[in-house]
């Protein structure tokens, strides 16, 4: 392919900090979000490390201070899902999202420079709750009327700090929102119509839209909520005719709906990356997209099974939703196994990882589905069993889809590839730590340990499963020192990638790695959903119709 | 399987294959010498209640049906994997399928089918563990407050939840305390609190349910007639603030007749009871102090200290006479310096109960003394 004959960015990439914090190129913001996200996974690791720690015994270990306990659990919560896995899968988006359809930037690149940098704002102004007599401390969901301001409740400067975190990190979240859609809408490269783009387009474009929609909700309740605490407003507070379940009503109609934001993207990622080690195309490419849209509908109808012992809830409704919502999550599952039927496997690190994704997050489907019974629900609500189920979904899927990213996409950002043995290393220990921490907690909750106790008798049986999830714990940390090695050698020394290290089939490895400022000197032309595989097998507008229309492939060409 | 000369796995592999058999073996050994202990820990514990048992039938449909599903997929999965992995030096193409839309639509249609009747079946559990009988045998009120119960004995005729109770029971645990209820009969519960949300919580009835300030929920609870004379521990389930994990109660339950005994004379204790003075006793009056000096009494009743500032001799040794009146309370009475050291750390002990702390000899000044569980009970301590 020909290069350089579009005019470049005036002097290109000079390299410093001046043009790191200037930046309004989507692939170096991307990269923004990605380290500043790793930065916040590391932090919240700690904590629940700390966590994991007073867990491992009966008896209180070393946080005497009950309300540090308290704050832990909360800023873990709040830092990982806030911080860490929104933040990140938009900075992959931010990062791919232009690449694969052909455009030479996002839409608004200042925008998106601005949305980025709420985000370490909003990040310290959550973490200095540490140093100025306490952190939030009333769970991530800041159930009222606990976090309101009262003596046994959140007294201190750090839930306000929360609030007004949240919030900006919020408004980031919006203008990312708008910013994806407009790109997505007005920017795809001729030929690039709505049924060709990749699925990680398709996911970015219905969670920007989950967003959008449930995203104002939850910052004008945080909006409320400040006001309750700090201008003596009564939105939420009881005791001056407020009501406490709004709180739930308003901070689950988006966090339900943001659950999906969590691993849509987390979704689309492993889409793309299945079908390149598996030398086949994504098996029902538009029934994943329908799936997608209808997981982002079904969304919005199903806030409420959080909320079923609440008493002020009408449970069958809910209850059936939630069951509904297990449906287009499955024919994902089948989409995905039946791209590897009879496909051929590679297994480059990316692969185990998206592997370890399909395998974990069935189990924190199934295990879902348990709590859309609403009967079972009261068992199990607020016990462990709903940490294992929510960290199977958010681990097991969502980090498992974050690392499958981070080996694919490496080559690309960095023009070198990331270690194969450091990676299968990383791999197997994040496996097992992770099933070895969070598996027991099925165990735990059935057998009725509740969450967000600092503290339990040592005469009820769950000494053994608790030492377990903590060894777990700890495993799981030691897997990122591989990691972090591999990305330390692997930047300077790694294999050098060229522009298409894995045979991918969309258009982000139809350019150099890494890309030049405003992406592509040249586009191939897009036929189909695989672009890049087209044109590496020679294949022609009429093969491309022949092979959808059910015809005998064609032999193979070079280019 | 079979390895063409010249094609040899990497280190990485070879240690990734040794750690996974490492860990299979280990794990299998594990669940074969433990098999019955596993398969019970997957189910929740033995129902004690007529609900519980109806949720535990559920959940045992529930699971059959998660784990069918389970072992199929992922044996699914890992079937494919095995399969079919790329043998070295393959380069051909595989044939490129797109999708079949029989295969989707059954896929969407199976999954539909049994959600629905998941739904049905749990509606119908749903409906039955919601009953309230229209005359229950007794009426009970359990009322949440950071960080302890009560349980108030309603009237018989109580439909609100917010009458005066006959009797109450502020004593958390068993065997003087707890939620007394006959076996074999139906008890109504309303769920009051005024602070901030609770839940009440026991694993042996399957049952949780949310107590909400503003809001007084309501259910039926019928404890199997065999389980007389069983003690089930209940916990707070809602994050409630920092003494979350110490909101423990028990519930007893008795023979129809030793409740009526118990009953009445909870009755005939509470007619003879004078109310309470408002302000409390002060419990410590009549102990003689231990240890040399000055003795400063401190109590604390419904978690908050009764003695908002004291007054010590400095640079002497002196007692506090620590009297903990709140029943199964921990509290404590630690000192702080004006730059927020801990000056004095004592151990916490649950209530009823008073102990005497020894006090170092402290400076003459102005401290805080508080509770280490409990962050809203401080005062202000003088030493001159």
């Amino acid at each position: 392919m020909a290069t350089t004959t579009l005019p470049r960015a005036a002097t290109g990439y000079r390299s410093g900090l001046y043009e790191w914090v200037t930046t309004t190129d989507h692939k170096r913001i991307g990269i923004l979000y990605i380290v500043n996200s790793f930065i916040f996974f590391f932090l919240a690791g700690i904590l629940a490390l700390l966590v994991r720690s007073e867990l491992a015994q009966p008896g209180i270990q070393f946080l005497t201070d009950e309300g540090l306990y308290n704050q832990l659990f909360t800023m873990h919560g709040s830092v990982m899902i806030f911080l860490f896995i929104i933040p990140m899968l938009a900075g992959f988006g931010n990062y791919v999202v232009p690449l694969q359809i052909g455009a030479p930037d996002m839409a608004f690149p200042r925008i998106n420079a601005l949305s980025f940098w709420m985000l370490p704002l909003g990040g310290i102004l959550l973490s200095l709750g540490f140093v100025t007599g306490g952190a939030a401390a009333a769970g991530w969901t800041s159930y009222t009327p606990l976090s309101e301001d009262r003596p046994l409740g959140s007294p201190g400067a750090g839930q306000d700090l929360w609030l007004m975190g949240l919030t900006l990190i919020g408004t980031s979240s919006i203008l990312g929102a708008v910013n994806f859609l407009v790109t997505i809408f007005k920017m795809r490269a001729p030929g690039m119509t709505l049924f060709r783009m990749p699925i990680l387009v398709w996911t970015v474009l219905v969670t920007s839209v989950l967003v959008l929609m449930a995203t104002p909700v939850f910052t004008s309740a945080l909006i409320m909520l400040f006001i309750d605490r700090n201008l003596g407003g009564h939105f939420f507070d009881p005791q001056f005719g407020g009501n406490a379940i709004l709180w739930q009503n308003v901070f689950w109609f988006y966090s339900h709906p943001a659950v999906y934001v969590m691993v849509l993207p987390a979704m689309g990622m492993i889409s793309e990356i299945l079908p390149v080690f598996s030398r086949k195309p994504l098996f029902g490419y538009k029934a994943f997209v329908f799936a997608t849209a209808g997981i982002g509908a079904l969304g919005f109808s199903v806030w409420a099974h959080h909320m079923f012992t609440t008493g002020a809830v009408f449970l069958p409704f809910f209850s059936l939703m939630t069951f509904f919502i297990a449906v287009p999550t499955g024919v994902k599952m089948f989409n995905w196994i039946f791209t590897m039927w009879r496909g051929k496997l590679t297994f480059s690190t990316p692969l185990l990882f998206a592997l370890g994704f399909l395998t974990m997050f069935l189990i924190g489907g199934i295990n879902g589905a348990f709590s859309a019974a609403v009967p079972v629900d009261f068992a199990l609500h607020d016990t462990y069993w709903v940490v294992a189920h929510l960290h199977y979904v958010l681990f097991g899927g969502s980090v498992f889809g974050v690392f499958a990213g981070v080996y694919y996409w490496f080559p690309k950002m960095t023009g070198r590839m990331l270690g194969e043995g450091l990676g299968k290393l990383q791999f197997a220990m994040i496996f097992i730590g992770f099933n070895l921490t969070f598996f027991p907690m099925h165990q735990l909750g059935l057998a009725g340990m509740p969450r967000r106790i600092a503290d339990y008798a040592s005469d009820v049986g769950w000494n053994d499963l608790n030492l377990a999830a903590t060894v777990g714990g700890f495993l799981i940390a030691a897997s990122m020192i591989p990691f972090l090695w591999n990305v330390f050698v692997s930047r300077r020394n790694g294999k050098v990638a060229d522009w298409d290290p894995w045979e991918g089939n969309t258009l982000e490895w139809a350019t150099s790695s890494p890309p030049p400022p405003y992406n592509f000197d040249r586009l191939p032309e897009i036929r189909s959903e695989r672009p890049l595989f087209d044109l590496r097998h020679g294949r022609t507008t009429t093969h491309v119709a022949a092979i959808e229309s059910g015809a005998a492939p064609p032999a193979p060409a070079g280019h | 399987m079979t390895t063409r000369p010249g094609t040899r796995p990497s280190a990485g592999t070879i240690f990734l294959w040794i750690v996974v058999l490492a860990v299979a073996v280990a794990a299998g050994a594990w669940v074969v010498l433990n098999a019955a202990g596993i398969i019970r820990s997957f189910w929740p514990p033995d129902p004690a209640s007529a609900q519980g048992r109806q949720i535990n039938d559920l959940y045992t449909i529930v699971f059959i049906i998660a784990a069918a599903i389970f072992f199929v997929v992922e044996g699914l999965i890992i079937w494919t994997v095995i399969r079919y992995r790329r043998r070295p030096g393959d380069d051909e193409l595989p044939p490129q399928t797109h999708g079949h839309n029989l295969a989707e639509v059954v896929w969407t249609v199976v999954p539909t089918l049994i959600v629905i009747f998941l739904f049905v079946i749990s509606w119908q559990t749903l409906n039955s563990v919601e009953a309230t009988a229209a005359q229950p045998d007794l009426k009970v009120r359990a009322h949440a407050g950071q960080f302890q119960w009560t349980f108030d004995y309603l009237p018989a005729n109580a439909t609100t939840g917010t009458e005066e109770p006959v009797f109450s029971v502020t004593a958390p645990m068993a065997p003087d305390g707890g939620l007394t209820l006959p076996a074999g009969k139906t008890t109504h519960l309303f769920l009051t609190s005024n602070d901030v949300i609770h839940a009440f919580y026991v694993p042996h009835f399957l049952f949780k349910r949310d107590v909400v300030p503003g809001h007084i929920n309501q259910f039926d609870l019928s404890i199997d007639a065999d389980e007389a004379g069983q003690v089930f521990r209940g916990q707070c389930a809602e994050l409630c603030g920092t003494g979350h994990r110490i909101m423990v109660f028990d519930v007893n339950a008795m023979d129809p007749a030793a409740f009526q005994a118990w009953y009445d004379q909870k009755v005939v204790e509470a007619s003879q009871t004078p109310p309470p003075p408002a302000s409390g006793e002060p419990g410590g009056s009549g102990a003689p102090p231990q240890g040399g000096g000055t003795v400063v009494d401190v109590t604390a009743k419904n978690v908050a200290f009764v003695e908002k500032s004291l007054t010590a001799p400095a640079d002497q040794p002196w007692t506090i006479h620590f009297d903990n009146q709140d029943a199964s309370t921990p509290h404590d009475v630690d000192i702080k310096d004006g730059s927020g050291a801990k000056v004095a750390d004592n151990k916490d002990f649950p209530g009823v109960a008073a102990q005497d702390y020894q006090i170092k000899p402290l400076p003459a000044g102005t401290y805080t003394f508080f509770c280490s569980i409990h962050s809203n009970m401080t005062g202000t301590l003088t030493v001159q």
